[in-house]
């Protein structure tokens, strides 16, 4: 237990109470029970798709696909709901299983294609989008089934659904990055593959693991995206790739793979939606929106390159070092 | 400059990490002329004081004093205008340049347009490099030379910069015995023409045969003195390790008459041909021979690494083919590769990460691992081979280099294999954990484990082994009783053809 709620969890934990303090203090309606919920919806797509972006990221990848798999994967639901007319409990595990797909295809070109995930997955992007507008016409497709909005929209015991899903996926990720084989074996291949390789991981099998999760979770955030707007169109998740990329940078995990905490990502997002929530309410355009986002994000890596620096700094400040030799150390401070 | 000032002075130097105190109030006197041996276990602070010294980092207090003023060394390239070139522990070359690109890295001669002046690059690494003895073309990809020879073009970068002070922390721990006296006739030369010299080695016999003078550390703290003249070996190891240690080599005899595994003819294209060989149950079964004889592409091939393509492997009596590592290891087979940091550690991990990592499969029940087992046989395998206790708590890019090589073996140790490759298994630790690493192999083999070991140490390999298979160009020429040879023989019939034939190719 102690080391899911480890110390990489401090930084992005402050780094989230602190803007969030921020926002509160300069903003009236933040604390506002609606702004909250609301709040809690809006993180929710962002936050479901980085934990797919996160797991490839600590195998050592990076999946710029997962905004354009949401307008396909939308447009492939309304195509469904709308024109083919398969049932909407039947639609769902089709979409997730379709992401998974997705996933598997673009991992198995990946690990065993030997292409840098960035160019696979920048192909992705791309072809997804082009996709997507191959149906309808290109059109968005809008009324897609009653029953869809309430998995957005509805309540349970008054808290908005995405929090349970939020609450699932979670500790899901957790309890497989902390606990399971398979997660130590991410980890491993983010962190040294040619040991793994000597260690007799399939490092191939793993990487292509990562990018099935990856489909997966853009699917599920899919799936929250047509039932928020209950359509689909080859227009949504613009930029998402890039954000749920972001929430996990700046919930400290390194894009050399091998390191960092999936719950840090959730908090991650949070920060980044926090911000952009305060911004909104304050009337900012969405210019002065992006340009804020790319500073939170050079400043949660510039933290996280300069730490120890900056606790070196810390220590000497006040004369505070950890563990048996602390005495000697003051003596020459 | 008269030849009793020192050309530089370290007092008191300082220097603490979050936790440890790495060095503690260290002195040092560097006179010119002189090899000065820097000597401690594993983790005491040998690579601490380097790094200060050439200004990878400051020190917290202290003071340095280059022909007796006070100076700071603020980054490596003010050290390099200070005179000073250091061959570090852990690799700096490039490995997708070319060794002349690598030599002068950072220092590229230039032509009158600014431009890099390629024959001037080429035509200065092949007079380095022929100074130091070395066959390896400038022209060549230094990620494709073995792990030696790369050592070598690590130490031609110090050498190219002509240096009035040259520091190398464990030049030698990837160097076989010929390379090592090559190194020390290149030593030798530097010292006639005054060039004081820091010397940091584990193999305590070419400390003998070297060193001028020595400072011993103990705990990041001064246990022996610059100046002193007179050293001898058993003294040294008291000093550095605060009591006797005892017999040196712990060796047991364990081995049986079953074949646990026969290797027929094999062959490989990475150079390997005709290797046949038998494996005994509990036996230790040396691979001798020079650097670049092909033991290591051996290991591989019979790890899966490297494809066969001749012969046969038969385990327990029933024939093999390995595809891939995986299929080996299943089959009871582990490596500890040479490289410890390319191919053994996971950095990210603390040291259960890294134990475990062979033997995820039986550590989990339907894919969920069983973290109390892992951290007690973590913890357990760490109070045996009394590795540091940092271990446990920190990721092993913290730990010194012994601490980090013992992590690789306990891997093994953990994991159910039934034949070990030890491909260099004590290169670059101490004494200490030397002798540990032997009583490691001992217990091994009592519990009727087999296991190849390859070492370029040859006294350790003669006194280890039980049988020692003689390697030469990648093919095993003869295979003796360990105790019917003498260092000398091994020496003459590892290296009685000159080993740089394959290569003249290449030059
Ligand atoms: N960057 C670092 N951060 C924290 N601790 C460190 C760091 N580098 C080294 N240490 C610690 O400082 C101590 C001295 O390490 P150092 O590398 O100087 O040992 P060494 O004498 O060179 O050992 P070896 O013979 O194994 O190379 C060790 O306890 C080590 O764990
Ligand atoms: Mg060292």
């Amino acid at each position: 237990m102690k080391r899911i709620f480890d110390t990489q969890l401090i930084g992005p934990f402050a780094a989230m109470v602190i803007v969030a303090l921020i926002v509160a203090l300069t903003t009236e309606r933040f604390l506002n029970p609606g702004n909250l919920s609301n709040l809690s919806l809006q993180v929710s797509i962002v936050a479901l798709i980085a934990i797919g972006s996160t797991i490839v990221i600590f195998a050592a990848g990076i999946d710029l696909s997962s905004g354009s798999m949401v307008a396909l994967l939308t447009m492939i639901l309304a195509q469904m709901l709308k024109f083919v007319g398969i049932p909407l409990v039947l639609a769902l595990p089709l979409i997730l299983f379709m992401g998974g797909l997705l996933g598997l295809f673009i991992g198995l070109i990946t690990a065993y294609g030997r292409i840098p995930s960035f160019i696979t997955t920048l192909a992705a992007l791309i072809a997804f989008r082009g996709l997507a507008l191959t149906f309808n016409n290109g059109s968005p497709i809008f009324s897609l089934d009653p029953a869809l909005e309430p998995i957005f929209y509805g309540k349970l015991f008054g808290v908005p659904m995405p929090f349970f899903y939020l609450v699932f996926f979670y500790v899901l990720a957790a309890f497989t990055m902390n606990f399971t084989k398979l997660g130590r074996e991410i980890y491993a291949v983010g962190g040294n593959p040619a040991a793994a390789v000597l260690t007799g991981i399939n490092v191939r099998k793993v990487q292509t693991t990562t990018f099935v999760i990856a489909g997966f979770m853009t699917a599920v955030g899919a799936i929250l995206m047509s039932a928020r707007l209950n359509s689909g169109s080859p227009n949504y998740g613009q930029t998402l790739e890039l954000q749920a990329i972001a929430a996990a940078v700046v919930g400290g995990a390194s894009l050399a793979g091998g390191r960092g905490n999936i719950l840090a990502t959730l908090m991650g997002a949070m920060t980044i939606v926090i911000v952009q929530n305060g911004l909104n309410l304050n009337a900012a355009p969405s210019s002065v929106q992006n340009i804020v986002l790319g500073l939170i994000i050079l400043l949660a890596v510039g933290i996280d390159m300069w730490r120890a620096e900056i606790s070196g700094l810390m220590g000497r400040m006040f004369g505070r070092t950890s563990s048996q030799q602390s005495s000697n150390v003051k003596k020459e401070a | 400059m008269t030849p009793a000032t020192p050309l530089w002075e370290f007092v008191d130097i300082t220097k603490a990490y979050p936790g440890v105190l790495a060095n503690d109030k260290v002195c040092i006197r560097l006179m010119p002329g002189s090899i000065h041996g820097l000597l401690g276990e594993n983790g005491c602070g040998k690579s601490t004081m380097i790094k200060t010294l050439s200004g990878v980092q400051q020190p917290d207090s202290g003071q340095i004093l280059h022909h007796g003023k006070p100076v700071t060394i603020s980054d490596p390239q003010a050290a390099r205008e200070l005179g000073v070139a250091t061959v570090f522990q852990e690799f700096s070359i490039v490995p997708t340049l070319s060794v002349g690109e690598n030599i002068f890295l950072g220092n590229m001669p230039r032509s009158r347009f600014g431009v890099i002046d390629w024959a001037k690059v080429h035509n200065e690494a092949a007079r380095v490099l022929a100074e130091m003895d070395v066959d390896v073309s400038p022209e060549a990809i230094t990620g494709s030379l073995s792990v030696g020879e790369q050592q070598l073009v690590e130490i031609a970068k110090a050498v190219a910069m002509d240096a009035r002070m040259i520091i190398l922390d464990e030049p030698t721990a990837a160097l076989g015995e010929d390379e090592i006296e090559r190194l020390h006739q290149l030593l030798r030369n530097m010292r006639e023409r005054g060039t004081a010299i820091l010397y940091v080695s584990h193999r305590l016999d070419e400390v003998e045969r070297i060193v001028d003078e020595v400072t011993i550390l103990r705990n990041g703290c001064v246990v022996r003195a610059s100046g002193e003249t007179n050293i001898n070996v058993s003294e040294i190891v008291s000093a550095m390790v605060g009591e006797d240690i005892g017999e040196h080599y712990p060796k047991e005899q364990n081995a049986t008459k079953d074949i646990v595994l026969e290797a027929a003819g094999l062959a490989t294209n990475s150079g390997v041909k005709d290797v046949s060989f038998s494996l005994h149950r509990g036996e230790v079964l040396g691979l001798g021979g020079v650097l670049g004889s092909g033991r290591t592409e051996i290991a591989r091939a019979l790890f899966g690494t490297d494809e066969l393509t001749g012969g046969q492997i038969t385990l327990n009596g029933k024939p093999v083919r390995f595809r891939r590592e995986i299929d080996a290891i299943r089959a009871g087979l582990a490596l500890v590769p040479e490289n410890r940091k390319f191919d053994g550690l996971f950095f990210n991990f603390r040291a259960s990460g890294n134990v475990t990592a062979a033997s995820l499969g039986g550590l989990s029940r339907f894919g969920v691992l069983n973290l109390k087992a892992e951290e007690q046989a973590t913890h357990d395998l760490i109070r045996d081979l009394e590795i540091s206790t940092q271990a446990e708590e920190k990721t092993v890019n913290f730990l010194s280099g012994g601490n980090q090589q013992k992590i690789v073996i306990a891997r093994w140790l953990f994991s159910a294999s039934d034949i070990l490759i030890l491909d260099e298994p004590t290169q670059g630790i101490d004494i200490g954990a030397k002798i540990a690493v032997y009583k490691l192999i001992n217990r091994l083999t009592r519990a009727g484990k087999s296991i190849i070991l390859i070492s370029s140490d040859h006294d350790e390999l003669l006194a280890m082994s039980d049988r020692i298979a003689v390697v030469q160009h990648g093919t095993i020429v003869r295979t003796v009783d360990a105790s019917d040879l003498t260092h000398d023989d091994l020496v003459r019939a590892s290296a009685d053809t000159p080993q740089s034939k394959p290569k003249e190719a290449f030059a």
